[in-house]
């Protein structure tokens, strides 16, 4: 065998192995039941949310994204990764929706006016809009928009 | 097909589908029948072919001058405000005119082979035949999806006979003069490969009928053409990123964006080719892979365009996403399955073991050449297998799975360190100072180890893995940015230690001229690589919202804000808003209302005489038929004065050229052309502009205008930036603007001079190996 059939062969060999490789560990966006933006797990289906958020009476986030969308990646390694945001989510019922492919979520889409990512909506779990993030929201404005929606619920 | 649909653009392109198909049919009967006997009918169609799609390509282009809304087309991706350079830009803007366009230029290529003496015998008639017949698939995709399908066939609730007074308009990211010349010359580089995978394709032919192929023949003048046609992709690319940097703000010049990745991967396809033909053609290595690769990049253009144009892989550049025509699927899948069959069956039935000489060692120059080859090879299948296994996977378990900048990036760069080495140890080969050589790419590969530790800040991780993410990403990610210059600066020096030697004492002024262009490509590659793998690794950010510039306008003082988290500081002095068209632009004169016949016109004229009609004032435009009335007091029609109103339309449903028709306005609606009513007008597109200063400590780094444009019918806006280049970097301002406030991010991005410097060198050397090989062929 010469050195080059040999090379090709290895890098052949390697390059199958990155494929399969590759392809598993890819983070998982999304499977049948949820998405995974930033690593939580969100709804896909509204109604399955405004389900859920009435029996926990808890009010729903619904966080519109889109797979290209630079501010959206922000969100994940920032927003959704910072500890007091976390804790701020578990009160919520959380409900994403690809812009690109909404799905059931398309009605939603329409009513939030929510045309370009990405946008946060806080609402009941009668449908009623507690506040709206309109593109993208630092860090600090984040977390106190979650909160005051979580008080603006409870009251 | 719908009679009413049979326009004249369409049937041109009907007759050059057909004369490209007959074309291609004599074509393949004078290969198979050793025949010449139609010769003369042959050229005559495939001429007839060429000129129809010429024809219709530059009647569109025509239709698209003029504002001619007939066609669904030219209303979709034009308008009258437009000037005359986004107006053509709007002929390319879509799937339609963009295949038209390729497919001329493809006409004309392969036509050109027909006609020139420089291609004749047997084999030539089959690549030529195959060309025509790429040409008449085009076609016959452009008569079933025709950019001259009338908009009444298009949208069929249009009442019969209605044009639109105006377009719909382009689409606002492509009104750029970058946009304006990159998809010609994406497309001029796609039709010039339409050459070599004829080629190729006709080479196996022959190669499994036993005969004697044309390949060797035409090599000369197809590296040429794979020269130029690289050139131009790479110009494409570049032009492209300077688009993205200026226009879009969407992460500087490159985010691995499916269609930016798309086009990266016959660019890939298309080097390895070069390298391969190039060894082919000096020693006749690579008798398949040469072919095999030369008629590769063809099929690999068409999936780029695939994942453009099928909206199946997800992307930014949505203007693209749509209905993707089944022809471009049976191109992909007849073309790709074409060369990529051929070759591997030639190779597996008939190939013969080539011999390696005995004396040869096993780190030969050969394999090292071949390393790089293949390095080429890996990084395109990195970008194919990135856009196409989330597809797959999805398909197949209905589970999406992400695929980030880092699947590219980290995957990619121990190829792309190793390629380095490769070729540096290549050109030191070349030197015949083998022990020097390994020696040398041993240390350097050492070097290279070691500067993957050295991260004086963590800016210089080439990543940031989580600690979920696989090894490889933890692994690679954590290497430290430093690792890339050894391996570079290696790969630089070697390639200009091989020029130096090479020319020293050769008189022939083509020969120097030939290797300093081979040198210029590789040092720009080694520059280019460099300057890419720090300027998102240190490129920095900070933003900072300033309320109220709206009183900037009058204001003489500057509203200074400092940036947060940064040394920043922001003085913005002015605010001002164009619009376009403006009101004075968007006013039809008499004529044009006539012709559009609107319920509401927004009219302009010179009152040319005035009457009272049952206590109406009205007031004659322009000595036509078209009059304003107003039962409102307080309007004064004054002969001599020139006007712009709007109002409704009486009497001009169905207006004849004699009858008069009246526009009814009122004080609000009426104003003199130094005083128009604005609150009557609509602009198609506000922008909003600040004058700003940008001041890092006491020191201005950054002076100019940044500016948001709005467009209304389409709801998108588009930023203009400031850009101050230096030689470490550029100071990049952005913003949102509008007259309550303006959110101005401030990024830095170092090395982005050495990226244009790379490319430019790039492409400077290729035009100029292009050059002198064409000149010492002349001779």
């Amino acid at each position: 065998m010469t050195p080059r059939k040999l090379l090709t062969i290895v890098v052949l060999i390697a390059v199958l192995g990155f494929g399969y490789y590759s392809m598993n560990a890819a983070p998982v966006l999304s499977d049948h039941d949820y998405t995974y933006q930033g690593g939580l797990e969100w709804h896909e289906d509204p109604d399955e949310a405004m389900a859920v958020a009435q029996a926990e009476e808890k009010p729903i986030l619904v966080y519109y994204w889109t797979t290209w969308c630079t501010y959206c990646q922000d969100y994940e390694r920032n927003h959704y990764q910072d500890e007091d945001v976390r804790d701020e989510l578990d009160g919520y019922v959380l409900l994403a929706i690809n812009l690109d492919d909404p799905g059931p979520g398309v009605e939603f889409a329409r009513e939030h006016e929510a045309s370009y990512p990405p946008q946060h909506v806080i609402m009941t779990d009668d449908g009623q809009q507690l506040s709206r993030l309109g593109g993208f929201t630092e860090l600090d404005r984040f977390h106190a928009e979650l909160e005051s929606g979580l008080e603006q619920y409870e009251q | 097909m719908i009679p009413e649909a049979l326009t004249l653009g369409t049937a041109l392109i009907a007759v050059a589908a057909f004369a490209s198909g007959l074309a291609a049919v004599m074509l393949l009967y004078g290969y198979v029948s050793r025949s010449e006997e139609f010769r003369r009918l042959t050229m005559a169609a495939a001429g007839v072919s060429t000129l129809s799609l010429v024809v219709a390509h530059g009647y569109l282009t025509y239709l698209f001058v003029v504002g001619d809304y007939t066609y669904a087309y030219v209303w979709q991706n034009s308008a009258d405000y437009l000037s005359l350079l986004y107006r053509i830009t709007g002929v390319y803007a879509n799937h339609e005119g963009s295949i038209l366009f390729w497919a001329t230029l493809t006409a004309v290529v392969a036509t050109w082979t027909v006609y020139s003496s420089h291609f004749e015998g047997r084999g030539s008639r089959l690549a030529q035949s195959i060309s025509l017949g790429i040409v008449a698939v085009f076609a016959t995709m452009l008569v079933s999806q025709s950019p001259f399908t009338p908009i009444e066939v298009a949208y069929p609730d249009t009442p019969a006979g209605f044009v639109p007074p105006d377009g719909d308009g382009l689409n606002p990211l492509l009104i750029d003069p970058w946009m304006a010349i990159h998809p010609p010359i994406t497309f001029a580089a796609y039709a010039l490969l339409i050459v070599p995978f004829a080629l190729g394709i006709a080479h196996f032919v022959s190669q499994f009928r036993g005969e004697v192929s044309v390949f060797d023949e035409w090599l000369e003048s197809m590296v040429q053409w794979l020269r130029v046609s690289w050139l131009l992709l790479t110009a494409a690319i570049v032009f492209g990123g300077i688009w993205a940097y200026g226009v879009l703000g969407w992460g500087g010049f490159w985010s691995w964006d499916p269609v930016e990745t798309a086009v990266l991967i016959p660019w890939l396809g298309l080097t390895a080719s070069l390298h391969a033909i190039n060894r082919y053609g000096k020693t006749g290595e690579y008798p398949i892979f040469a072919p095999a690769s030369a008629a590769l990049i063809f099929p690999l253009v068409i999936f780029a365009t695939t994942v453009v144009r099928s909206g199946v892989f997800r992307s930014v550049h949505s203007f693209a996403a749509g209905g993707i025509g089944t022809g471009i699927l049976f191109l992909l899948g007849v073309t790709g399955t074409l060369a990529i069959v051929l070759p591997f069956g030639y190779w597996f039935l008939r190939a013969e073991e080539t011999q390696r000489p005995a004396d040869e060692p096993w780190l030969s120059r050969r394999t090292v050449y071949h390393g790089a080859v293949l390095a080429f090879g890996v990084l395109a299948f990195i970008s194919i297998w990135g856009l196409s296994f989330p597809v797959l996977r999805s398909a197949a378990t209905g589970v999406e799975v992400a695929v980030g900048q880092d699947h590219y990036n980290l995957w990619s760069y121990p190829v792309v360190v190793l390629g380095l080495l490769a070729g540096g140890l290549y050109a030191l080969l070349d030197l015949r100072r083998r022990r020097l050589a390994i020696a040398a790419t041993g240390v350097v590969a050492v070097l290279t180890f070691l500067a993957a530790f050295v991260t004086p800040s963590a800016n210089w991780y080439l990543s940031d893995p989580a600690a979920h993410d696989p090894l490889v990403y933890r692994i690679v990610g954590t290497a430290s940015v430093l690792s890339i210059v050894p391996p570079a600066a290696f790969f630089a020096g070697s390639w200009i230690a091989r020029y130096v030697s090479r020319i020293r004492g050769v008189p022939s002024r083509w020969f120097k001229l030939r290797e300093t262009g081979i040198v210029l490509l590789h040092v720009g590659g080694a520059v280019l690589i460099v300057a890419v793998s720090f300027v998102y690794l240190f490129s920095t950010s900070a933003s900072v919202a300033v309320i109220g510039v709206g009183e900037a306008a009058d204001n003489p003082e500057p509203i200074v804000e400092e940036v947060p988290d940064s040394e920043y500081t922001v003085a913005v002095s002015n605010y001002e808003t164009t619009e376009a068209p403006t009101i004075e632009e968007a006013a039809r004169t008499p004529a044009e209302m006539l012709a559009v016949s609107e319920d509401v016109s927004l009219v302009r004229g010179e009152i040319t005489d005035t009457d009272t009609i049952e206590n109406t004032a009205v007031a004659r435009l322009d000595d036509s038929d078209v009059w304003l009335a107003s039962s409102d007091a307080a309007v004064d029609f004054e002969t001599g004065t020139e006007v712009i109103a709007r109002g409704p339309v009486f009497g001009g449903q169905s207006l004849e050229t004699d009858a008069d028709a009246y526009v009814y306005t009122d004080t609000d609606n009426m104003g003199t052309l130094e005083d128009p009513p604005t609150d009557v007008h609509e602009p198609r597109m506000v922008s909003h502009e600040i004058d700003l200063t940008v001041y890092d400590g006491d020191e201005p780094v950054a002076e100019g205008t940044i500016a948001e444009q709005e467009y209304v019918n389409s709801e998108m806006n588009t930023n203009d930036a400031l850009i101050e280049r230096g030689v470490t970097g550029d100071t990049y301002v952005v913003g949102q603007v509008d007259e309550g406030g303006a959110s101005i991010s401030i990024d830095t991005y170092p090395l982005a001079n050495q990226i244009w410097l790379g490319t430019v060198l790039m492409m400077l050397g290729i035009a100029i190996v292009t050059i002198a090989d064409t000149t010492v062929r002349r001779r």
